[in-house]
């Protein structure tokens, strides 16, 4: 009776065995079918990991983090007395500015009073800061602490005091998720301030950059020109700012993002009012 | 008291969540330490189908696999395909491989490494439109070749 009795378990967990991995393998195969849907299933596993497992993941990379931010603070102290030199430059250079800016403002505000205009089209949701990166390779993203509790919600634009950092691609209870504006996989329609060339842009592979995927009516830009979100493609408001050009070739161009990529710490979500 | 292939199954556990966690957070002044441990964890992902096979592997195939897709990609895909095939191909092959040496063994860890970084790529470009930057694939070769030797000889430490 024995060994029938051991046979039989065996067979048994053989089956149990090839079950799950076949039903992994199922799992698997339609989890790839899917995974650019909207299915419940991966919208749940992405609410998993950004809810459960990211935090797990920041806490066991912590003491990397702590060295990074010693390595950090070293290179900061070094370059202190450089950077204490240029930032004594530009108090002077920003006071001068300043005293425009002051001048400029009153007058804007007389202006508008005579022209009835309202005051700008942003309606700010929520400033939130910066939970971790994932700029490898593959992509550049960036979590933050603010999610739908929040009214956050897809697709909307995330700025910081140089301009337009990227917008947000998925959102849970707390968190979300921006795709910066240099990923390749960023699309975002354009115009210069001076001449209004509309075009399209893109991140480029270095992530540094982005360059003109189309140019309405093939008006090439001038380098240095400020570019601006055109708000034609009523993904993001109108007259963010971007970036400059950097470089004009043949049948393209190449803007330099305003926005420090490295250096985001907090960041505002905004839509259109 | 644990036994010993139970202990190490839980420390290459451990060393496959760690790499895992640093290789997803990126840290702007240690520049490549996201790239040494995302090819770190691919190697002793490697060796730990090779001398841990477990049917068990499948489902950490399937964990590491959907996990790095959506902290890299964010769409399912690419890491979970290659996991899934790499530990079906080592599974089908395990009686031919196990005849090999142990320097013959190395040399095809090293390689299969390779191209799993390759197809790797490939398969983003294909399906998530990622560009095909061969400058960063000869980066992950380069940085492969210099830590592969230390990483085998900490993976033999901790598996005697």
């Amino acid at each position: 009776m024995a060994p029938k009795f051991k046979a039989r378990v065996l067979s048994t967990t053989k089956i149990i065995k090839n079950i799950s991995i076949v039903s992994i393998l199922l799992l698997s195969f339609f989890l790839v079918l899917f995974s650019k849907s909207d299915y419940i299933l991966i919208n749940s596993i992405k609410n998993f990991t950004s809810s459960f497992i990211n935090p797990l993941t920041k806490v066991v990379s912590s003491p990397v983090r702590f060295i990074s931010n010693i390595n950090n603070e070293y290179i900061q102290f070094k370059n202190l007395k450089f950077e204490n030199k240029i930032l004594h430059e530009e108090i002077i250079r920003l006071k001068k500015w300043q005293t425009l800016a002051i001048q400029n403002t009153r007058e804007n505000k007389v202006l508008k009073r005579l022209l009835n205009a309202t005051d700008n089209n942003l309606k700010l949701i929520k400033t939130a800061s910066l939970i971790n990166r994932n700029q490898t390779f593959y992509s550049n993203m960036i979590n933050i602490n603010a999610g739908y509790e929040d009214k956050i919600e897809k697709n909307m634009s995330a700025i910081n005091e140089r301009g337009l950092v990227g917008k947000v691609i998925e959102t849970t209870s707390s968190n979300s998720r921006v795709l910066l504006v240099n990923d390749p996989n960023f699309t975002l329609s354009i115009k210069t301030v001076s001449d209004e060339i509309f075009s399209i842009v893109t991140g480029v592979g270095d992530k540094k950059q982005l360059v003109s995927k189309f140019i309405k009516n093939n008006n090439m830009p001038k380098v240095g020109d400020i570019v601006v979100t055109s708000g034609t493609a009523e993904v993001f408001p109108v007259d963010l700012l971007v970036g400059k050009i950097s470089r004009v070739e043949n049948n393209r161009f190449y803007v330099l993002p305003f926005v420090d990529f490295n250096n985001i710490d907090y960041l505002q979500i905004v839509t259109s009012k | 008291m644990i036994s010993k292939s139970i202990k190490n199954y839980i420390i290459f556990n451990l060393i496959l969540f760690i790499t895992f966690s640093i290789s997803v957070n990126s840290f702007v002044s240690i520049e490549n330490i996201n790239v040494i441990s995302y090819i770190i964890f691919h190697i002793s992902f490697i060796y730990f189908i090779f001398y841990f096979y477990h049917f068990s592997l499948f489902f950490i195939s399937f964990f590491y696999g959907v996990l790095f897709d959506i902290f890299l990609l964010n769409s399912v895909g690419v890491h979970l395909i290659i996991f899934l095939i790499l530990t079906l191909l080592f599974i089908f092959f395990k009686k031919y491989l196990l005849l090999m040496s142990s320097y013959q063994i190395g040399l095809l860890i090293y390689f299969v490494l390779i191209f799993i970084f390759f197809f790797e790529f490939i398969l983003a470009y294909f399906l998530n439109n990622i560009f095909f930057n061969l400058f960063e694939f000869g980066k992950y070769t380069v940085i492969s070749l210099i830590i592969f030797i230390p990483t085998i000889f900490f993976l033999n430490k901790f598996n005697k």
